[in-house]
Order: C-alpha cells, then structure tokens, then sequence
C-alpha cells in the first residue's frame, strides 16, 4: 500500500501515522456516513472520485472542475448528479485507471448532512472525546479515525513525556522526547479540531485547495507587538514570496521606525513531496519541503543583537485523505531546529551557540475557490518556539510553552488581498498586510 | 486517584497564570513583605528584607531573608513596654540593636536558644517612641572574603533535606545558604513549614531564598511571601551585593525590572551576585527551561554585564551546569534532591562559593552530597 503513494511513507513517521496509512479516500474503510448525495460525485482530490461539496442538507449544490473555478459546464454536470472527471495535469497522487477509481468510488464514504445538535457535542465533551461529535451525527467512518488520531497522539505524549519525567528532561535525552511529546499534542490538537469541523463543515461549501499560487507574491503591512518586557510596539513590515518550480523563496523585514527594533528574516523551502506551489492543479495540497532560514533581530533599546540560521522539515496534509467530511481542512505539522547567537553593546563578550527546537502544528481550512467570494486560506496553530515577537507563555511551568496564534490569507481580486496574524504567548502580536500577487492567483 | 486528581491539578496550575504580567501580583506582594501594624506597634522591615510573622501585644517574631536588616518601629501611646523579639532563620552570631530616633541606644537583653539560627532578645520600648532595630552579625560591615552555599529545588524531596544539612555542618567556613527557588512542591503553607523546621532543626547557617515556580502554585506564593519573605530583594554582606529575583514565570514583571536597574546600579562598583529560580538562559537550548522569550532573556543578561555583574546563580533544572551567559559566570545548581536529571552523573549536590567586596568571586566549588 505505501509504495503507491510517495508521500504516505514519509508522511507516516510523522504525528499521523496510524490513521494515514488508512487516509486515502479510495482506499478508506467504509463506515456509516449520512448522506444523500450519490456516492460517484466528484471529490476535490483528482484522485478519486468522492463527495462533492455539500450545501446545508448535504446535497450537491456546486460542481467544478478540477482547478478549482466553476466552469461554465457546471450546471449541467449537477443535473446529472456528477461533476466532470478531474485533471490529472500536475502530480497525480493515484496512478489507477479511471475504472478501477471509480469502483473504488463507489464505496467510498461521502460527506456527511449537517447536524447542528452534534456540534455543541464537539465542544462538550467532544474536546475530550475526539470522535465523539461525528459519531453522533452518524458518520463513524470520521470518528473511528478522529479516534484513532487522538489515540495516537495520547500515545505519542505518553511516549515522549513519561520518559521526560522519568530521566528530569535529561540533556541527554531531551531533543528526541520533546519532538515525540509534541507531535502527539499535534496529533491531539489537530484531532481536536478536525471534531469540530467534521460536523460544521457539512453547513457549508468547503474551500479546495489552490490550483496555482503566484509566481511573485509582496506584502506591505504593519504588526502591533504588546509586550511587557520590551518597549517597542508598532512596527512596519515588508515581505516577499517567489515561487519557482519546485524552490519558494521568501523574506521579511519587520521594523519599528520609533524604537528601532529590526528583524530581517530571508530563506527559502525546497518542495521534496507533492506538487509546486506554481502547478497544484490536479492535487489536494499535501506537500512536504525543507526549509531553511537566517535571520537577524537587532535589539537597540536592549543592546544586542540576534543572529540565527534554522533548518526543518514542514508537511502539509489534507485531511480530506482522512475523511470527506473533512474536505476542505488541512494539517500542518513542522519540525526543525535552529543555531543562534547574541552580540552585545559594550565591553560584553559571549561566544555562546544556542540551540532551538523548532516545532509548530495547525489545523486550517482553504477559503473559496469552491465557491466562496475570495481566495486563500485560515490556519489555527501552535509554534514552540521562544525567539519570535510573540514568544512563549509566561506560565507557572517558566517559560516551556509557546504560542498560540490564528493567520489568514485571502485574494479578494486578481492580484490584490489581506494577510491578518494574531498571536498569543508571553506577548500579543497582530498584524495585517496588504497583498499584491504578481501574476494573480487561482 | 489521588495521584492523578493531583497531576491534573499540577498541569492546570502550570497553564494557568499566563498573561501579559503573570508575576505582577508578586511584585506588589513583595511591596508588603515586612510591613505589620498590631499590638499597639507599627513596623516596617526596610526592603523586605524579614517576614513578620507575627505580632501582637509584646511579642515580635521575624523571619530573616538576609543577614543583615533593619526595621522601623512606631511604639503606640498603649503598647506594652516589655517585648520578646525572635528573629528566626539569623546569622547565629547576630546581635540586636536597638536606636532610638533622636535618643540614646537601649541594650536588648539576648535570651539563650537552643537552635543557633533562633535568636531572641528582651526589649524594653517606651511607648510613644520611634526606634530603630539592626539585626545583623559583627562583621556585617567588613569587606574580607567570605564563604556561601549555593543549592535550589528541594520540592518532593523534603524529607531527606537533611543529608543536605548535614553535608553542609561539616563546612564551619560558610556563612549562608543562597537558595534559588522551589523549596517546596506545592507551596502550601504546611510544606513550607516544614521545609522551615527542618532548617532550622539541620542547619547551623541560616538559608535566604527566592520563589521558585513551585511556591507559585498554591495562591500564587503567598503562603511564600506571609512566611519567608520577597521574591524579589537585594541586601549587602561583608561588601558583596546580592539580589535575588523572581523569574518564577519564566520573564521579570516590569516593577521588578525597574527595581533590579536600582540595584544593578548600586552594584556596579562592586561584588554582585545574582540569582533567580528559572534561568534566563538554559544552556540546553534544545529543552528550553529558560525565560519564555529568548530576547527578554538576552536583554536581561546583556544589562547585568554591562552592570559588572560577577556571578549568577540559578536553579529549576534539576542538575548541574557551569556556563556562561553574556560573559558572567553561570551556575545551576539544582541538586537539591527534586526528580533529578538522569545520566548527568551527578546526584544531590550544592555549590560552595568564595567571594569577596574587592575581587569578586574567587571560586564556585561543586559539593556532592549523595
């Protein structure tokens, strides 16, 4: 099973690994799942055929093609009750003919009906039993794998913390235990929300994953930093985003004119799995790249300066390949470590390396392209890490936890959209970015 | 059951009490360490550097957080003028004098203790009076090198404290114990109660702490603040500056900040050494047990060197390391018998430290106890 797939194997050593080896919608046990829609209507995965988006009562209300735009077809393939095959341009994630898909199809289990009294039960006590709110409403094929998702992660946490109590978070020890211990709060997290939006996203059309992103993406906007620890507050922030086939350039510069707090932040991801950024046509947005950064934070107020260089790993799932009824959601998981150092105003001398594990996991949703009025995507996540404005909690452990924080991203013309980020740890950070995509956006 | 009631009570602590300003409550605790109005007496220990622990009609009990202090004293038109005062956790060659604003020195009468860190005196204040009461050894004043103990994070490992106090009775050259922070589990005022008899009933020096994130957890130190004394303070001994500070949370409340620039500024021309519980820095990146914020970590110690200071001490980490951070001298010392880090080859442990008013430190020796 995994030799057909070049991302499940790679992917299964991460945080997901149980339930991906079951993820792919073709090749997905059938559970019970409620629905009224026939079962060979188009999915967004080219792959297979599988659900298509439904509307408020769960039947089909939109058809599409394959890159994401009603077609002017459309209409018709809804009166058949089908949506047209899917390109199969860009990286084809199933190498079976049409036929065999299409018999796997047929047992496929679709998205689900909306059924609001489930939804209060995703939040009580459905933040604790994460299956719990599709099981409700009817869909066990979601909530046996939501199950199997949180097992995991309790799993992972059992399996990187208790020796992390057991050896006093050994220095030894400690980088390996860590990243275990938080890809099992990844797995736990994100089986958290993918509960919640297992049973509201059947209210609505969910977003697909984006066929083409612009080659040259440049962002203008400005970030507000509330931290007690540091005087600056308001800062002006420049960005750019150059995508080429399979290599994603990108830097920022974030300054506070008043203060003089600078952080220059360049770098650029190496797509190892999945289709580039510029040709996602035909794919469901899973990825897996390398990243690689330098950055460099003056702190003038302070008297030092930050000099670091990160690399990791970062994956993207969607998590339609756990569920239809999760069609429109994605995972993202990213583990890495970085090597920084401090010069500093003064006769002050320190040489010292340190060393960071990098580590963030979020749970988003694709924005339109399936109907909506803008184009982009929302990702709700954790990131460990204690080198960034926002920083880490100030909680009554010190400083171990990091952050929380929600982004967004949406074209609202051709080439024109927002950026908004909020973020919670020792500080709160907001920012808001206008948009120009060179080349626009699909 | 109780076991797990308490793991889950321990990790909703540990997420609780995130904020903007999580220690701020602490900081204005600390403002209140010291002061006491009863029994016809109005007291104020200058700086915090003592806890009132308790005050009525003609007794005056103290719990020293320094080797030296004073206290102002109001004596009230209807106060008794006989009274007991106890400074417990002294120096145990303390003495007590006592000034009289604008009038000659009255002589305390010392009452012989069993314990050598218990010291009471009897004495005879005139009511309507203001003095002024100095509780510290003979050589408080002089600048010769001297010896202390360095040791944090007892916690779970209460009971057998005392094979700690017993290793340090063998050395008569130190002077004090500096403890950075976790004395106790919970923080409860049972525990630490305990912890202090056991202090007192092992060990011949006296012991001056700050918080550590364990007192925190039960309401949010101030079973600390009512029975030791500040999180955060600074006091001189023999010379040599010495702050503590409550990093419990993982960063500095800006009140404390502003107070550390005050004393920064007033060690800058001579020996100061430095301690908190969570290390700004921890030299395991990887772990990340230091501040919260890797920048307010490297601006904190960035402006201690530039402030000339000599030595910081830290605990939480419960093992041993020697390092450097922005050039100052780092210890953690962390064996104070809480779960320790395996594989480090270490065990319970303390530091002995030499320092001195003209030269600074001289060396920081690792005491293994196990």
């Amino acid at each position: 099973m995994a030799s057909e797939h070049p991302l499940r194997s790679r992917w299964a050593s991460l945080s997901l690994v149980a339930v991906w080896l079951f993820s792919t919608p073709g090749l997905a046990q059938v559970g019970t799942p409620d629905t009224a829609r026939p079962a060979d209507a188009p999915v967004q995965a080219p792959s297979v055929a599988g659900a298509l988006p439904a509307g408020p009562q769960g039947s089909a209300t939109e058809a599409r093609p394959a890159d994401g735009d009603p077609g002017p077809d459309a209409p018709a393939a809804l009166e058949q009750g089908r949506a047209e095959e899917p390109s199969t341009a860009g990286l084809s994630l199933d190498a079976r003919p049409a036929s065999a898909r299409q018999d796997l199809a047929d047992d496929a289990p679709q998205r689900p009906d909306f059924k609001p009294w489930a939804v209060p039960v995703a939040v009580v006590p459905g933040l604790l039993f994460h299956g719990l709110a599709p099981l409700v409403a009817g869909d066990t094929h979601t909530a046996k794998r939501l199950f199997a998702l949180e097992g995991t992660g309790l799993g992972l946490i059992a399996l990187g913390g208790v020796p992390i109590v057991l050896t006093g978070a050994s220095r030894r020890t400690i980088a390996p235990l860590y990243a275990v211990t938080l890809a099992g709060f990844s797995a736990l997290g994100i089986s958290a929300l993918a509960n919640l939006y297992a049973v509201t996203s059947p209210a609505f059309d969910p977003g697909v994953a984006p066929p083409m992103l612009p080659p040259l993406e440049l962002e203008l906007g400005y970030q507000h930093v509330n931290d007690t620890a540091f005087d600056y507050r308001h800062f002006v922030t420049v960005g750019a985003q150059a995508r080429f086939e399979s290599l994603r350039l990108l830097g920022t510069v974030r300054v506070d004119p008043a203060e003089g707090n600078t952080q220059v932040r360049l770098g650029g991801a190496w797509r190892l799995l999945g289709a580039p950024e510029r040709s996602l046509v035909g794919t469901d947005g899973s990825a897996l790249d390398v990243e690689a950064f330098g950055q460099f934070h003056r702190y003038p107020t302070e008297g030092f300066a930050m000099v670091s260089g990160e690399v990791g790993l970062r994956g993207r799932l969607a998590m339609s390949r756990i569920s239809p009824a999760l069609a429109g959601s994605f995972a993202e998981v990213s583990l890495g470590t970085s090597l920084e150092t401090y010069t500093y105003a003064g006769a002050v001398s320190d040489g010292n390396l340190h060393d960071q594990l990098l580590y963030t996991f979020g749970y988003g949703v694709w924005l339109g392209r399936g109907g909506g009025p803008f184009r982009g995507e929302a990702m709700l996540y954790y990131d460990h890490r204690k080198d960034s404005f926002v920083g880490g909690l100030r909680s009554r452990g010190g400083g171990i936890v990091g952050a929380f924080g929600l982004r967004g991203r949406a074209l609202l013309t051709e080439s024109w959209g927002v950026a908004a980020e909020v973020q919670a740890g020792g500080a709160l950070v907001g920012r808001l970015s206008l948009i120009y995509a060179l080349g626009g956006e699909r | 059951m109780r076991v797990r009631v308490k793991v889950w009570a321990m990790a909703a602590l540990v997420v609780t009490g995130c904020g903007m300003r999580p220690a701020e409550n602490r900081a204005v605790m600390d403002s209140k360490v010291g002061q006491a109005q009863q029994g016809g007496l109005t007291l104020a220990v200058a700086d915090g550097l003592a806890a009132v622990r308790e005050l009525a009609p003609g007794t005056l009990v103290l719990w020293g957080n320094a080797p030296a202090f004073s206290a102002r004293v109001e004596v009230g038109a209807d106060a008794p003028s006989d009274w007991m005062v106890t400074v417990r956790n002294a120096m145990p060659d303390a003495v007590l004098v006592v000034q009289e604003e604008g009038g000659a020195a009255l002589t305390p009468e010392p009452l012989p203790q069993a314990l050598p860190t218990v010291k009471v005196w009897r004495v005879a204040l005139r009511a309507g009076a203001t003095v002024r009461l100095s509780v510290a050894p003979p050589d408080a004043e002089s600048r010769e090198p001297f010896r202390f103990l360095a040791m944090a994070d007892v916690q779970e490992a209460l009971p057998s404290v005392g094979d700690i106090y017993e290793r340090m009775r063998r050395d008569d050259s130190a002077r004090f114990i500096l403890f950075a922070g976790d004395l106790t589990e919970s923080g409860t005022r049972a525990e630490l109660l305990e912890f202090q008899e056991r202090l007192e009933a092992g060990s011949r020096i006296p012991l001056y702490a700050t918080l550590g994130n364990h007192e925190t957890f039960s309401r949010d130190a101030a079973e600390y603040h009512a029975l030791v004394g500040r999180g955060s303070q600074s006091f001189v001994f023999k010379g040599v500056r010495f702050t503590v500070l409550d990093s419990s949370n993982g960063t500095l409340d800006p009140w404390v900040e502003e107070q550390l620039d005050g004393w920064l500024e007033s060690g800058r021309q001579g020996t100061h050494v430095v301690s908190m519980h969570v290390p700004p820095q921890d030299p395991v990146g990887m772990r990340g047990g230091g501040f919260a914020n890797r920048g307010e970590a490297a601006g904190l110690v960035g402006k201690m060197a530039r402030a000339g200071v000599d030595l910081t001490l830290y605990g939480h980490i419960h093992s041993f390391y020697s390092f450097t951070n922005a050039g100052i001298p780092a210890f953690i010392a962390g064996g104070g018998g809480a779960l320790p880090e395996t594989f480090d080859g270490v065990g319970r442990h303390y530091l002995a430290v030499d320092v001195g008013a003209e030269d600074g430190l001289h060396q920081a020796a690792l005491v293994r106890v196990d």
